[in-house]
């Protein structure tokens, strides 16, 4: 076999290794200045608000064409959502009810499960 | 060995076979890649037993012939998913519990819908988790639950537990969990309170979106994406790594919003004000201070962990009221601490040993 020293793919791996720790460490330290926290926040606000005024615009839009908007379609999700979570409380209810009808000492084994019995094993027999 | 040029042509044409049948398997492996989905994740057998739109609580069926008294309820952390813990079978940190003999529980979360912006801090850690706690303790019968909880999702068990402290919680174990926001230093610094303006981010797009939490991650480390993809090339025709390369790489994209007020008062609260290592956080109006947890605590950090730094956790054992307490460093990364090989033969096997004996 060739020596690993003069093996070209080893040179090439320890190669993208170093350049990728290289690199990370350089961008690591410059992104620990505030500079770059402002220019980051700048340009992220600048799209954020971009994003606003599209949006109120289409809304008006939407407005305009008689159509329902955004924040229409998010109120009626809301109570969408309400009801779902009504229903979804009414379901525990129900199963909670099935269950105590099957275990009546609790709500616990509608179906069958493994005795909580278990005790761990003695020091030195674990795996 | 030819002595005169100090060559070995024999290896070096071995060498060049090699690397020949490795270029032809990565075409053929290459095309394979593209055309198949991976593996499935998050497979082991479980019950949804309930959820409520971001909230969803999950019974893993036993696979033990007899369990532990004290159930297990894993919290995920609110930025991704938890099939992170459940990948395949035999790297699974679930599968791993369940044949030890834990009944196991996990509140997951999915992406907040838009008219989920308004969930606030006090709904996940007085709301969200004590309704869970609530149905495990219906569901399994028992009153003590072990809680676990996986990076920020170790934060919000935090905060439960110093709420709640008279119970029901018996044992509380965390996995890389930050407690000194200011030690997150590329965090702190992207979320410099001059220049990040998370009013105006939040008011304009309503749930912190996906993509901005995926990037910020990506920035910690911004070469290791295209190195990583370089690896994946050069490894293509080795099926175990290019698995592995595909499960984690699924993990880490597949990033979930935050809901936005919730994510304010992360910033606020906890970026900003490091209310939680400063003895001053408030949910809800609900005082939580570290002091206040009194049950045996098991905390495991990664020893080159970039997400959450050591500096950024290392004082929660000093800080935590409890009297048996243990900080437990592994090698290996935010990830790989919990996930993958590593995991396996460290971290999950001492963990066994701790939890076990205060489970009965």
């Amino acid at each position: 076999m060739a020596e690993k020293g003069n093996d070209p793919a080893v040179i090439w791996q320890t190669m993208i290794g170093e350049m990728e720790k290289g690199f990370n460490s350089f961008a690591n330290q410059a992104m620990t200045s505030p500079e770059f926290s402002k220019m980051m926040n700048q340009a992220g606000g600048a799209a954020a608000g971009a994003q606003k005024q599209l949006g109120e615009l289409m809304e008006k839009y939407l407005l305009a064409m008689n159509m329902p908007s955004r924040a229409q379609f998010v109120g009626m999700a809301e109570r969408l959502q309400s009801i779902e979570g009504q229903l979804s409380e009414i379901k525990a209810l129900l199963q909670q009810v099935h269950h105590n009808s099957l275990a009546p000492e609790g709500g616990y084994a509608a179906k069958p499960r493994p005795p909580r019995t278990k005790q761990p094993p003695p020091e030195g027999e674990r795996k | 060995m030819n002595a005169p040029t100090g060559l070995d042509f024999a290896a070096i044409s071995e060498r060049v076979q090699s690397e020949v049948q490795r270029a032809i398997q990565r075409s053929i492996k290459g095309v394979e890649y593209f055309s198949s989905s991976g593996p499935s994740l998050g497979s082991t057998p479980k019950d949804e037993l309930h959820s409520r739109g971001t909230m969803h609580l999950y019974h893993y069926r036993p696979q033990a012939s007899e369990v532990y008294r004290v159930p297990v309820l894993i919290v995920m952390a609110t930025t991704n998913r938890g099939y992170i813990l459940d990948l395949v079978p035999g790297q699974s940190f679930i599968e791993f519990l369940l044949k030890r003999g834990y009944d196991v529980y996990m509140l997951d979360w999915t992406a907040p819908k838009p008219e989920e912006k308004s969930l606030r801090m006090e709904d996940y850690v007085l709301d969200f988790i004590p309704d869970c706690v609530r149905r495990v303790q219906q569901d399994s019968g028992e009153t003590d639950v072990s809680v676990i909880g996986y990076c920020f999702g170790g934060v919000l068990s935090l905060l439960y537990g110093s709420i709640f402290k008279d119970g029901p919680m018996k044992n509380l174990i965390c996995f890389t969990t930050p407690i000194d926001f200011r030690e997150m230093k590329l965090f702190a610094n992207f979320a410099d309170r001059r220049y990040f303006d998370v009013d105006g981010l939040i008011d304009s797009t309503g749930n912190m979106p996906p993509e901005l939490i995926l990037q910020s991650f990506e920035m910690l480390r911004p070469a290791s994406r295209m190195a990583g993809q370089v690896q994946l090339w050069e490894n293509i025709w080795n099926d175990e790594f290019v698995k592995s390369y595909r499960m984690f790489d699924r993990w880490a994209t597949d990033t979930l919003p935050l809901a936005g007020e919730y994510f304010r008062a992360i910033t606020k609260d906890l970026m900003w004000d490091n209310k939680l290592y400063n003895d001053t956080m408030t949910v809800g109006g609900r005082q939580a201070k570290l002091a206040d947890i009194k049950v045996p605590i098991l905390h495991a950090v990664a020893e080159h962990d970039h997400i959450v730094p050591y500096d950024a956790a290392k004082h929660l054992i000093t800080k935590i009221g409890s009297e048996d307490k243990e900080e437990v460093m592994l090698k290996g990364g935010h990830v790989s601490l919990v996930a993958g090989a590593n995991a396996i033969k460290r971290l999950w096997p001492k963990l066994d040993s701790w939890l076990g004996k205060r489970s009965t």
